[in-house]
């Protein structure tokens, strides 16, 4: 277990970090993300008092992207969790129940999966995210349930086809027949015998998922529909397109604290996943 | 009598994550010209990797081979792959075990027949598609004008083994290695496919390497019999006598497992007891002595060396059969 | 016979598919919890939203509603944008949306597919070596930054530091082919790039595992070399992954695309989805949703018709399975 490269350290230490901003950054010496600091507009990387710079606004690049790393994490985690546990349960279920379950499952999940992630996403957004009063704007914190439950229902049909297949190559096995035969209860089988051989599947895939997420939150602030003018890494791109012509460092932060958590995210589904290849090589 | 092929001193290991694997260890064999020699034993004793370390179709880097193999006045081991290449089809040529998975699944007959012909002998496509016609005549394909127009699936085991039969023979090879050529075919099959070959050797004075389990095939169909156990040679003679007069436990056991037809049904077969030994951790004293009834204290502390009769019969043991018990 | 009634089954699956992807986007429209007439008329009289209640099947139930779209959607009325000075037709915008997205995704897919293609080919040949390591390696980095950040980063450089390409608008072929492709270059990489690694990373796989098979050392022993055992041996039986995979990418692309096509300014069909959503064009959104679904299924389609003549195996044992 112990003979990881140095790409998994790297990545285990960058999600670390960025598990510690998202925890414990509000405890950094940090004015918040959205104070301005009038007199540093647009300050290059590595300035005196702000390490990261600042945008056009005044704010410190390096607040901004600890406050916005709780916000994609937040995200990212709380809409894998819930649709990686819906997505499982109904892709376990319809695989072991098989017949009419099964069947309404399948058409339900390719359904989901002719319409383009980031099309569903968009769409579930602006009709979720639609106030009574159209005038009035959505206050922030319903913006972000909006999204989490918009990503989670983008999840469900992608992780739920991967854990029905998965459990439909598992519960064809001896020992699910054997524990059958010997009168074992269904619920009992699915908890002993399927979930442990299909976790692991399903934890390579949650690492995916995370990255598939972050970029679908960010893609959604771009187009202007994630949460406006937020602390999260979408909304400071889309806020640094306006300077990009004279402050791309604006942009580069972001883009920097963005693609790191997704090259660590994807090299730990690999990771898992291969260790994952070679116990099924072994058996 | 000139040797067409011989292997000397050939080693092949492979790496493995378990440690380094001996496929096959110092094995010497001459396949004089216009014989057919047949290679025996069980699966896992290094017969197919050597006949494939010979031609030099072992890919991959973590495959060793130490040792010469010199192919009708040619150092194929000091030669260049290209060089190599070039004494494929119309030097040596191989046919596979499985007829299903050694056919490209995706293209024609035609297809795969004719590419050789077109490649090694620089046939024009229409030349070479009619002399791919004639090649299926040959090999007693009926209606060859149809197959050479199918996919391998859609026929029959023992139609298969004769196409991977005519691709072998297309550019007329002086040697042929034929790995196992009917074990995966119907008993009634395989006769057909000994038959053919048997014939085609004669008729295209082909020398031929026959590799076996079964001891049964070797006995109609080859001059001379090396049987090899754990990657070594272990008995070389000619067929006749090889059967008349064998002088390895091997060999005797290796025999003792075929069924014959004279048994009464519910007799048990004589299985060799036990398995081969593990290839990446190769003991002190002889390879079969483990599972070999004759086996003595020595047997287990030494390994024995090859040794030869007056007359050329070459054996592993301390022990031979036919020497004073 | 059998086959005839394959391909009656698949269509018929994929229709009830489409069915209930478009019934589902209607059925979301109707779950808004404002008066969609409002919102498409926020400034008309009641008397003329009542028409246009009327005239799109509002005031019927979600399963009316729904009949009355699909009818025009099959005789080719996708509905209307509506502006405080009128209205004009969601098809006059997909005539001019759906050629430059398409024109977009062919030519992300044949630049994925002519860099991949050798890339796969050449790390399956030397897996494990250093050049597969390096290609492997690099690929996969690349493939983990979002499009829209290279987007992003391309029209820093390449559009705004060293100006070489412009970095907004669109210029169709009649413009002039460079003209063209100068508006098309930064689009199509940024789009690209992913799929260019997930292409190589299925080839390579599944050419080492061809590369195992009998056949090959069959192909070796009739004394081809190494290129042509390659080509015409290992990659044809692999290429249907690739192909697959590369129909089914197709609706990633549109996902894509939106923001792409937003970042570039393009107005591709992408950017039709999103102005429908920003301008809460909830008509134009279900058409337009429903004709990306159609492409969709339709590339799907492909993949099976034309897995046929890649691998001549498939055809049958469909057929018998």
């Amino acid at each position: 277990m112990r003979n990881y490269t140095k790409p998994t350290w790297f990545a285990i230490g960058w999600l670390g970090l960025m598990m510690f901003f998202s925890l414990f950054g509000w405890l950094l010496p940090f004015k918040p993300w959205n104070f301005v600091f009038e007199d540093d507009l647009e300050v290059g990387l590595f300035s005196s008092g702000h390490l990261l710079g600042t945008d056009s606004n005044g704010y410190d690049l390096l607040s901004s992207a600890v406050a916005g790393t709780r916000m994609s994490v937040f995200i990212a985690i709380a809409a894998v969790g819930l649709g990686g546990f819906i997505g499982s349960v109904l892709g376990i279920l319809a695989a072991y129940l098989r017949g009419k379950i099964d069947t309404v499952m399948v058409t339900i999940f390719n359904v989901g999966l002719s319409v383009p992630n980031l099309v569903l996403a968009l769409a579930l957004v602006s009709v979720l995210a639609t106030n009574v009063d159209i005038n009035q704007a959505v206050p922030t914190w319903r913006r972000v349930m909006v999204l989490i439950i918009s990503l989670t229902i983008v999840l469900i049909p992608i992780l739920g086809r991967i854990a029905r297949g998965a459990t439909l190559s598992w519960s064809g096995r001896e020992f699910v027949t054997a524990a059958r035969s010997m009168g074992m209860k269904d619920s009992k089988i699915i908890l002993r015998h399927i979930v442990p051989n299909v976790l692991p599947a399903l934890i390579a895939v949650a690492f995916l998922a995370v990255g598939v997420v972050i970029i679908a939150e960010a893609s959604l602030s771009i187009l202007g529909v994630g949460i406006p003018d937020g602390a999260s890494w979408g909304g400071m791109i889309a806020r640094g397109r306006n300077d990009l012509e004279y402050a791309p460092h604006v942009l580069y932060v972001p883009i920097v604290f963005l693609a790191l958590t997704v090259i660590s995210t994807n090299h730990l589904g690999d990771v898992v996943r291969s260790k994952l290849d070679s116990r099924e090589a072994k058996v | 009598m000139s040797a067409l092929l011989s292997v000397k001193n050939m080693s092949i290991n492979f790496d493995t994550p378990r440690g380094s694997l001996e496929a096959v260890r110092g094995v010497d064999i001459e396949i004089p010209a216009g014989t057919s020699v047949g290679v025996v034993g069980e699966s896992g004793s290094g017969k197919t990797v050597m006949c494939r370390a010979a031609m030099g179709l072992l890919q991959g880097s973590n495959v060793k081979r130490s040792g010469t193999v010199i192919f009708d006045g040619h150092e194929l081991t000091a030669m260049s792959k290209e060089e190599v290449r070039n004494l494929f089809g119309s030097g040596m040529a191989m046919i596979f075990q499985d007829p299903m998975t050694a056919l490209n699944p995706v293209r024609r007959i035609g297809s795969q027949l004719s590419e050789g012909l077109r490649v090694r002998l620089g046939m024009s496509k229409a030349d070479a598609l009619a002399r791919s016609k004639e090649l299926l005549e040959l090999v007693r394909i009926p209606n060859a004008a149809a197959v050479l127009k199918s996919f391998p699936y859609q026929l029959s085991g023992g139609m298969r083994q004769r196409v991977m039969i005519a691709i072998a023979i297309a550019c007329n090879p002086k040697l042929l290695f034929a790995d196992e050529p009917t074990t995966a075919l119907d008993v009634t099959v395989q006769a057909q496919i000994l038959q053919l070959l048997r014939e085609l050797r004669e008729d295209l004075k082909m020398s031929m390497v026959l590799v076996t389990h079964d001891l049964g095939v070797v006995a109609g169909n080859t001059d001379y019999v090396a049987v090899m156990y754990a990657g070594e040679v272990v008995e070389y003679a000619p067929t006749k006598k090889l059967f008349a007069d064998m002088r390895m436990p091997y060999t005797e056991a290796l025999l003792e497992s075929i069924p014959k037809v004279d048994h009464k049904s519910g007799t048990r077969l004589a299985m060799i007891a036990g398995r081969l030994p593990d290839p990446t951790d190769r003991g002190a004293g002889c390879s079969f002595a483990p599972r070999c009834k004759y086996a003595q204290e020595k047997c287990r502390q030494e390994h024995p060396e090859l040794k030869k009769d007056p007359d050329g019969h070459l054996y592993r043991c301390w022990f031979p059969i036919g020497e004073a018990k | 016979m059998s086959r005839i009634s394959f391909w009656l089954q698949r269509v018929a699956q994929l229709l009830i598919v489409l069915l209930l992807v478009t019934f589902g986007v209607s059925l979301l429209l109707r779950l808004i919890p404002v008066d969609l007439a409002t919102i498409l008329l926020p400034v008309g009289t009641e008397e003329e939203r009542d028409i246009l209640r009327n005239e799109l099947g509002f005031d019927k139930g979600p399963i009316g509603y729904y009949l009355q779209w699909l009818g025009n959607f099959v005789q080719g009325d996708f509905g209307k944008i509506y502006f405080s000075g009128g209205t004009e037709e969601v098809s006059d915008h997909l005539k001019v949306a759906m050629p430059r997205s398409l024109l977009l995704m062919v030519y992300t897919q044949i630049l994925s597919l002519a860099i991949a293609i050798p890339l796969g080919v050449l790390s399956a040949y030397r897996a494990g070596r250093r050049a597969d390591k390096i290609i492997s390696n690099t690929l996969f980095t690349l493939s983990s930054i979002p499009n829209f950040a290279i987007a992003l980063l391309l029209v820093i450089f390449v559009g705004v530091k060293f100006a070489w390409l412009p970095t907004l608008g669109y210029a169709p072929i009649s413009d002039g082919v460079w003209e063209h492709f100068k508006h098309m270059i930064m689009p199509v990489i940024s789009l690209s790039l992913g799929l260019i690694a997930t292409y190589t990373r299925l080839l390579r796989a599944d050419m080492i595992a061809a590369l195992r098979e009998d056949y090959v050392t069959m192909a070796a022993s009739k004394g081809l070399s190494d290129s042509r055992i390659l080509w015409r041996h290992v990659f044809r039986p692999s290429s249907m992954t690739l192909l697959t995979s590369a129909a089914l990418s197709m609706g990633g692309l549109i996902g894509g695309a939106i923001v792409i096509e937003s970042i570039f300014a393009t107005y591709g069909i992408g950017f039709e989805v999103f102005a429908a959503i920003a301008g809460r064009q909830y008509v134009a959104l279900q058409s337009t949703v429903a004709v990306i679904a159609l492409f969709y299924v339709f590339f799907n389609l492909v993949v099976d018709v034309s897995s046929g003549f890649v691998d001549p195996r498939t055809r049958d044992r469909r057929v018998n399975a």
